[in-house]
Formats: structure tokens, C-alpha cells, sequence
């Protein structure tokens, strides 16, 4: 049954504002801006392009090095991704925290070539810079209860190098992230499990469009979110 | 037999080291006043001098280097280059009495060695030399000054192949003159801790396009991949159309591993991989090398060397490899730049 002209005309012109309504919802949810800051097994590029992926309706930037997570929360941003750690060295309150196993913390370790470094009488050790030179050697200290040289490096793949090198001891980092530098390496890493736990990945709300974003990213798929090392968000 | 003087402080890689040495004139040009690039001033920190020429890569570093050492010292960025740079590099050294000087390109240290054989002072502030070709050792040239060498390591570079490749990554082959044997000896015993197999093919000083189409042949038979050197004598347009072109685009095929972005190109298959310096990570190195020394109360100890660069960006001819080669699964993950 066709419908008469005029009813056929005001169903047009209502498709066309809901389209429109619909339109500018996406507008609107495309203001929302995002930054990472974290440091995963993939590139920064690749990461970003994941994220973006997942989260269509933003506008996502995934950054590796502090001075460009600091320049881009100055440009303004509505929500930040990135540890806890990180977040409240900035001021900022985690919203939204990432879990993995039902736990908001996850263990490092220490590696090392051959037998695994004693995190007590390590003397030089790579770290990833996630709080500038003073933060990133108190959370090494803290992590390792002992005072190594600290060596930073700004990418999780440049830890490798460091032991390659022979410029350090151990690397330290989450120990979810050890096999993939023993699958890069044909060294014979070792790891020592450390006791002292890192809380895991967290949003923060820092900008008007905040709110809508963290409920994006509570949604993630399962499999972006094991790649940023959490299963759920809370 | 070593590199002379003269090849290491002017033998610049043609394409690797390009924009770092042509926006200095060539040494053609008298430079003038000093020129301040940027700044950053912490009141009552020691200064530190950073020279350089005004290039796309050397910005990378110095934004590297800033964000690290601002508000721990005072920074002034000044452009050096041309004949004039001795005189500009004095100015700035008198104008801001640096406790540490960091020097970028072979140019520039070359104005600061001028610099030294002028004033020819007791001592002097410690300097750290970066994207300088072939830097291995302390630079002779000048006294008190460590570095960063600029070429990426063999075994970083074979590392991030394996992190590409489906196929082993064993042996892989190196087309070098004698002047660079030491450098690939070198590079050849950091290797092989990541049991990785170095085949040299040996090339005359001056070789032409067949001796290099010979020894590529050779080395294809006995290795998985190839390692371009940044060495100028062997990329020269010449040799580039009628020797490596030729030869890499013939069976059996090998994946070219470069140090220079402009040899991976969708046109013309050279470089299936280049893997190069992370300019900005390099910043940050070098501002540890800084943090260091004034841990030190800037003197520098005969432990100080040449540190290897540690930061890396890879990019690949996609196109190339899909025609040639398997990736692994996720190979694409670990890439930051994709031509094709």
C-alpha cells in the first residue's frame, strides 16, 4: 500500500532530520578526543590505528613519550588513557580503571641475559620513561627496593637493545610483555617476578566530552583491551 | 686501514646524512652572526650549547633534548654552518659559557675542531657528538667529547628484520670497501650475540657498477638478507642505477635492509626495509648523556665512549615484500612507516 502524497512527504522529511539528528550525534561524539599514553608490544602507529578502529565515533592519539603526552594534554584533550601512576603525576583521577583476572594491579619483572638479576644488587637497569628522569628512577626504586642507574628508554621495543648491548643488567617491565622480548630475542633472557604490584591502564576524564568517551572505552572489544594488558573496565 | 680525518668529518652518506648537510651551504657559505634556533632558560643551571644545522632531523633532537633538560638547564639551540661556523660556534660558546656542548653533524663538529685549534684552551666544556658518520670511537679530532654514533646496529637492525620476516634470518651479507672493515668487524662480534651470521663481500676503494653487481651476486647465494652500508662511495647514482638495481632486482631475491629512508621507494625497489635512527629518541639518549656528565660535574672519565643509538624507526616497501617475501602475521604492528 502506497502512501498519500502529503503523509509520504512528512515521513521524507522526518527521515531526513532523524538522519540529521543522527548526523550530528556522530559530530558530536567525533569531538570527543582521547590520548594514550601507554607502552605495548606493538608501535605507536599500529596501537593508534587499533584504538581508532574500536572507537569510531572518536578522536584517538596514542603517544610513547612523555613530552608528547604533556604537549598533547595541553592542547586539550576530554579523556586520557595511560597508568595510574602516570594520571595522578599529572593531577588527574582515574575514572575508569582497567582489570585484568578481576585485579586492578598486575606484577613486573625483572630480565636479564642468563641467570636473573637480584633486583637488590642490580646496579644499572632500562625502564620505560613513563614519569620523567626523577619520577621514572622513584618508581624503579620503589619497584626494586634498591638504587640502580636508571637507563630510560622511550619504547618498549628499545628495552631489548639495552640488554643486546650490554649498557644494563635488566629491563624491567609487566610481566605480561616478557615473552614477547624472549620471542624477539635469541639470548638467553631470564626473568625475576617482583613483588611489589603496578596498578593497571586507567581513564581519566579531563575535558567536557569526557563522560561519553570512558563509556566507549568501557566497551572495547575484548581483544583491544588485552592488547592495552586489561580484560574489563571498571 | 682506518678512516682518515678528512673521510670521516666530510664523508658524509649521500643519502643518509642529505638534509643534514645541505641546509649548511655545503661549506660553501660564510655564516654571520650566531643564530638562536630556540632556547630555554632555567635560571642559575649550568647552560647547555647545542649546535646544529637547521634540518627536519636535527629539530627531532633537539625537541628530544628539550623536553628533557628544560627546567634542569638553560638551552640555547644556535645554527651553525659554513666556513664561518668556527667563528659562529665561539660567539655562542663566549655569549653563554656552556658547561656542556652537544654537537650535530660532521659540519659542525668540524667548526668546533676549528674552534679548538684557535682558541687552543687548557680544557674545555665536554662535548657530545651526534649524527656524525661512522663515529664508533671518542672523536680524535676534538678534545674532550664523547658521542652517539649514528649508524643503527647490525644487530638492532637484524632484530627488527626477524621481527618482520617468516623466513629465518641467519647470515646476512655486506658489501663493504676496505676503509669499513673495521666498522663491520665490529658490528659482526655485537652480532653474533644474537647468533647472526655476518658474510662480507670486499669491493676496491673505487669499485664500478659490475664489481658491485658481481659481489651482490655472490652474496646472494650465501646469506638471507643484505645490509646496505651508508657508505657514499657505494651509493652513488651510478652505482645505484647500474649495480645495485640490477642487482637486487634479479633471482634469487633478498630482502635489502638501508640506513636511509629515500632508498625505500614504491617506484623503484631498492631498500625492502630501512631502519633508522628515532631522531627524537635520540634527543632523549643524548640528554641522559647530559644528566650523566653533570653527574659527574662535567668531566669526563676514560670510561665515557660512544654510546650506539638504542631507537629505531623501520619502514618497509610493502609492495616489494608482497611481490617477494612472506611477513610474519602481525608483522605490520611492528612498522612505523608503510610505503607502497
Amino acid at each position: 500500500m502506497s502512501l498519500p502524497p502529503r503523509t509520504r512527504l512528512t515521513a521524507q522529511a522526518l527521515a531526513v532530520l532523524a538522519a540529521g539528528e543522527l548526523l550530528a550525534r556522530r559530530a558530536e561524539a567525533r569531538s570527543g578526543k582521547l590520548l594514550v599514553f601507554l607502552h605495548v608490544a606493538l608501535k605507536q602507529r599500529a596501537l593508534e590505528s587499533e584504538l581508532q578502529a574500536a572507537l569510531p565515533g572518536l578522536e584517538v592519539r596514542a603517544v610513547g613519550r612523555l613530552g608528547d603526552f604533556e604537549r598533547g594534554l595541553a592542547e586539550g584533550q576530554d579523556a586520557v588513557l595511560s597508568l595510574p601512576a602516570v594520571l595522578s603525576a599529572h593531577g588527574l583521577v582515574a575514572r575508569l580503571q582497567g582489570t585484568r583476572g578481576l585485579a586492578t594491579e598486575e606484577k613486573y619483572s625483572l630480565v636479564g641475559a642468563g641467570t636473573a638479576p637480584d633486583p637488590a644488587r642490580v646496579t644499572a637497569v632500562g625502564a620505560l620513561d613513563l614519569l620523567g628522569r626523577e619520577g621514572t628512577n622513584a618508581f624503579v626504586y620503589d619497584l626494586l627496593a634498591s638504587k640502580p642507574k636508571v637507563e630510560r628508554v622511550t619504547k618498549f621495543e628499545d628495552l631489548l637493545p639495552l640488554i643486546q648491548m650490554q649498557k644494563v643488567e635488566g629491563i624491567l617491565l609487566p610481566t605480561r610483555l616478557v615473552p614477547d622480548v624472549q620471542a624477539a630475542s635469541r639470548l638467553a633472557l631470564s626473568q625475576r617476578e617482583l613483588t611489589k604490584l603496578v596498578k593497571l591502564p586507567a581513564l581519566a576524564s579531563v575535558g567536557a566530552a569526557g563522560p561519553d568517551v570512558l563509556g566507549a572505552v568501557a566497551h572495547l572489544p575484548v581483544k583491544v583491551s588485552h592488547t592495552l594488558g586489561v580484560d574489563e573496565w571498571r | 686501514m682506518a678512516l682518515t680525518r678528512r673521510e670521516l668529518l666530510i664523508g658524509i652518506p649521500l643519502l643518509g646524512l642529505a638534509s643534514c648537510s645541505s641546509n649548511t651551504g655545503g661549506g660553501l657559505t660564510r655564516a654571520t652572526a650566531p643564530q638562536e634556533l630556540g632556547s630555554s632558560i632555567a635560571a642559575g643551571k649550568p647552560t647547555v650549547l647545542v649546535a646544529m644545522p637547521d634540518t627536519k632531523q636535527t629539530r627531532e633532537v633537539w625537541t628530544g633534548l628539550k623536553d628533557e633538560l628544560s627546567g634542569h638547564f638553560s638551552l640555547f639551540a644556535v645554527k651553525v654552518g659554513g666556513e664561518g661556523g668556527g667563528d659562529t660556534l665561539a660567539a655562542a660558546i663566549a655569549a653563554h659559557r656552556p658547561a656542556c656542548i652537544v654537537l650535530m653533524n660532521n659540519p659542525t663538529v668540524f667548526a668546533y675542531a676549528r674552534y679548538q685549534a684557535t682558541t687552543r684552551l687548557a680544557s674545555y666544556p665536554p662535548a657530545i657528538v651526534v649524527m656524525t658518520s661512522f663515529l664508533d670511537r671518542r672523536p680524535a679530532a676534538i678534545s674532550d667529547a664523547i658521542g652517539i654514533s649514528y649508524e643503527v646496529p647490525l644487530i638492532t637492525v637484524v632484530t627488527n628484520l626477524r621481527r618482520l620476516m617468516s623466513s629465518p634470518v641467519e647470515r646476512v651479507g655486506v658489501i663493504r670497501r676496505m676503509p669499513l672493515h673495521s666498522f663491520v668487524e665490529r658490528q659482526a662480534t655485537l652480532a653474533r650475540r644474537e647468533q647472526i651470521g655476518v658474510v662480507e663481500q670486499a669491493v676496491s676503494l673505487e669499485p664500478n657498477a659490475a664489481e658491485l653487481k658481481y659481489a651482490l651476486r655472490e652474496l646472494k647465494q650465501r646469506c638471507d638478507a643484505i645490509w646496505v652500508l651508508n657508505d657514499d662511495r657505494l651509493l652513488s647514482e651510478r652505482l645505484i642505477a647500474e649495480g645495485w638495481l640490477p642487482g637486487l632486482n634479479e633471482r634469487p631475491y633478498k630482502p635489502a635492509i638501508v640506513g636511509a629512508a629515500s632508498l625505500v621507494s614504491a617506484g623503484q625497489p631498492f631498500g625492502t626495509f630501512a631502519v633508522l635512527p628515532d631522531h627524537t629518541a635520540l634527543g632523549v639518549q643524548t640528554a641522559n648523556r647530559v644528566f650523566d656528565l653533570a653527574d659527574a660535574g662535567f668531566r669526563l672519565s676514560d670510561d665515557d665512549e660512544v654510546d650506539l643509538p638504542l631507537s629505531t624507526t623501520t619502514t618497509v616497501d610493502l609492495a616489494q615484500v608482497r611481490e617477494r617475501f612472506a611477513l610474519r602475521r602481525d608483522a605490520l604492528e611492528q612498522v612505523d612507516h608503510i610505503v607502497e
